[in-house]
């Protein structure tokens, strides 16, 4: 449940980062001025569109939730005896640990941002394996 | 079978424990003393000798003498709203060099108490202004006196210094203007503060164009001050703009520009001359524009930004930076970690989160440079309270122009300036990001005169929350 409610998450992220945009080009279309302050304002509570908190929550979700779901993920993988199960875990959090310093610095390197568009994917994909892994676990009785 | 327990709660201890401390060490009290927290940097100079404490309460300007500029200013939250007697911004608040200003800060009604710092004016310490680390702040009902001499002409600004990143949102800014003495304040002389209530840009508190009445020949000289968070591009249509002043000192023989826009960080402010052509010109800023004379109508922006560190000519800035006295780092990192608890990405000053920011301790008569770099992903709008710094270089390259005072720097991602100034003014000075936010992220450290003591606590009685 933990490592497909990751996966759900990042559907969630590119969700709402698309969102965002689509009410950024209406907003714009109806002779709003953007500018960083407009972010600033928008983080501060004080949107100028509400398509804005899109933005927000994708900051929300991908530095606390994820990362939350990916130490939960890790903790019990050292328990649930999975086969491989505590290293699908690993990587999950090297990759959400990863998208974390891709998307700050994303912000000052654009190249990164759209290393972070792909490792979304791939991150999505791990976390989803990993679920497959634990439903496959759970059906097959262990063995030893 | 043990094994096959103890190896997952091993395990788990490992990730769980070092969170753990990290949380707790993370925990701030409920009150301290600025002055005992965080490290001692001496910017590789030995600790300069305490003769004997003053306290910075006593560090006031003359008080026997009369005041030569003497306002009330109200302080009051309308709904979303903060206002100066009424309005957001507040008054412009007029002087001329040699006055003794003061002002007398009420507050009607803001809860969380409030306080007034004069953004630029190297005031003495105790007006400084910053709950907690100058004064306490001013609860609801109460009031504060401010004095202070309006020692050089230039555009500055006054805003709130608790809960800054809040109460300056919400409109608690207004602009200082100071003349040379003996000149009177003039209708082309225009003060043009920028901020941003609920994602409107604003011009002095309105939306849209504005007109300024001017005739052709007449040189308006537009006083821009940027209250927001974030940088903000100015530049000219129909005719080019000279840069007079930045951070209100003059710069030495600033050319025309034209094609270029100028980006005024967080808390700075730039004077502009416009001549105002038989076409008339516009001074624009995203969102908002000042239509001096006739409307030229609008032009594309310029895509290229003016270099100030190569603008104008050379000058004898007044201050020998080549042997300092004390040379201090202030680099901008960011990394995942726990502020008073809260998880997040925080900011670091030389690889430490606050609280634990090293205190740069100096003594009066030292010249003192600070190498600021940013690696933290974001660009931060660096501001020294009490001091004007002279700008020497940029990512190794010296200043090649004008000498270029600031009080507010935008340091960009990836990039190092030099600067320098005089320790000629004890106290105990904030040294923060003026993206205030980031300030309350913990990009906040102080300057520290030897002789100093505080007077004052965070936290407390008054609830004092510079950031």
């Amino acid at each position: 449940m933990l490592a497909f409610s990751i996966a759900v998450m990042v559907v969630v992220q590119a969700a709402v980062m698309v969102w965002a945009i689509a009410g950024l080009g209406l907003w714009l279309d109806d002779g709003g001025v953007l500018d960083a302050q407009t972010f600033e304002d928008g983080f501060e509570g004080d949107a100028a569109f509400s398509e804005l908190y899109g933005f927000l929550a994708h900051g929300i979700v991908g530095m606390t939730v994820i990362p939350l779901l990916a130490i939960a993920l890790l903790i019990v993988s050292f328990f649930a005896r999975i086969p491989r199960g505590v290293t699908f875990a690993a990587i999950t959090f090297g990759l959400v640990a990863l998208q974390i310093f891709l998307g700050l610095f994303g912000h000052s390197v654009s190249f990164l941002g759209a290393l972070h568009g792909i490792n979304a994917l791939v991150l999505f994909s791990v976390a989803a394996m990993s679920g497959v892994r634990v439903r496959k676990a759970v059906a097959t009785p262990a063995i030893g | 079978m043990r094994l096959r327990t103890v190896i997952p709660v091993a395990a788990t201890v490992a990730v769980v424990l070092p969170l753990g401390v990290m949380w707790q060490r993370s925990l701030l009290p409920d009150h301290y003393d600025m002055t005992t927290m965080g490290y001692a940097d001496y910017g590789g100079a030995p600790e300069p000798h305490r003769h004997h404490g003053t306290p910075v309460a006593e560090l006031t300007a003359d008080p026997d003498r009369t005041a030569d500029v003497d306002e009330t200013f109200r302080v009051r939250r309308e709904a979303e709203r903060i206002t100066i007697n009424g309005t957001s911004p507040g008054p412009v608040l007029l002087a001329h060099v040699g006055d003794l200003v003061q002002v007398r800060l009420v507050n009607e009604n803001l809860a969380d108490g409030t306080t007034l710092p004069w953004h630029g004016i190297d005031v003495p310490n105790a007006v400084d202004g910053v709950a907690g680390v100058t004064q306490d702040a001013v609860a609801p009902g109460e009031e504060y006196d401010y004095r202070f001499v309006a020692d050089r002409p230039g555009t500055y600004w006054y805003h709130s210094h608790q809960v800054s990143h809040e109460q300056v949102r919400d409109g608690l800014v207004g602009a200082i203007v100071i003349l040379p003495a003996g000149q009177g304040p003039s209708p082309l002389d225009v003060t043009a503060v920028i901020h941003q209530y609920d994602g409107t840009k604003t011009l002095n508190g309105r939306e849209g164009d504005q007109a300024i009445a001017a005739e052709p020949g007449d040189v308006v000289r537009v006083r821009v001050v940027n209250t927001d968070n974030k940088v903000t591009p100015v530049w000219t249509t129909g005719a080019p703009y000279v840069v007079a002043a930045v951070d209100g000192t003059d710069l030495h023989e600033p050319t025309p520009i034209e094609g270029k826009r100028v980006v005024v960080p967080a808390g700075g402010r730039v004077d502009l001359l416009v001549r105002v052509p038989a076409g008339g010109a516009r001074v624009e800023f995203p969102g908002v524009v000042l239509v001096l004379g006739a409307d030229p109508g609008a032009a594309p922006r310029p895509s290229e930004s003016l270099d100030l560190l190569s603008y104008g000519t050379p000058a004898d800035p007044g201050l020998d930076a080549s042997r300092p006295d004390r040379a201090f780092d202030y680099s901008i990192g960011r990394r995942p970690g726990f502020l008073d608890g809260r998880p997040g990405m925080w900011w670091t000053i030389n690889g430490h989160q606050f609280p634990n920011v090293p205190m740069f301790m100096v003594a009066e008569g030292d010249v003192v440079v600070f190498t600021i770099s940013n690696h933290s992903g974001e660009p931060h709008p660096m501001h020294l309270h009490g001091h004007h710094a002279l700008v020497l270089s940029r990512d190794g390259v010296p200043a090649s122009g004008s000498p270029l005072w600031v009080d507010s720097l935008e340091v960009g991602n990836g990039e190092t300036y030099a600067i320098a100034f005089a320790a000629d003014n004890p106290g105990i000075w904030v040294d923060h990001c003026h993206n205030l936010p980031h300030a309350q992220e913990g990009l906040i450290a102080h300057l520290m005169y030897a002789g100093v003591t505080s007077s004052y606590r965070i936290g407390g009685d008054a609830g004092n929350q510079p950031e």
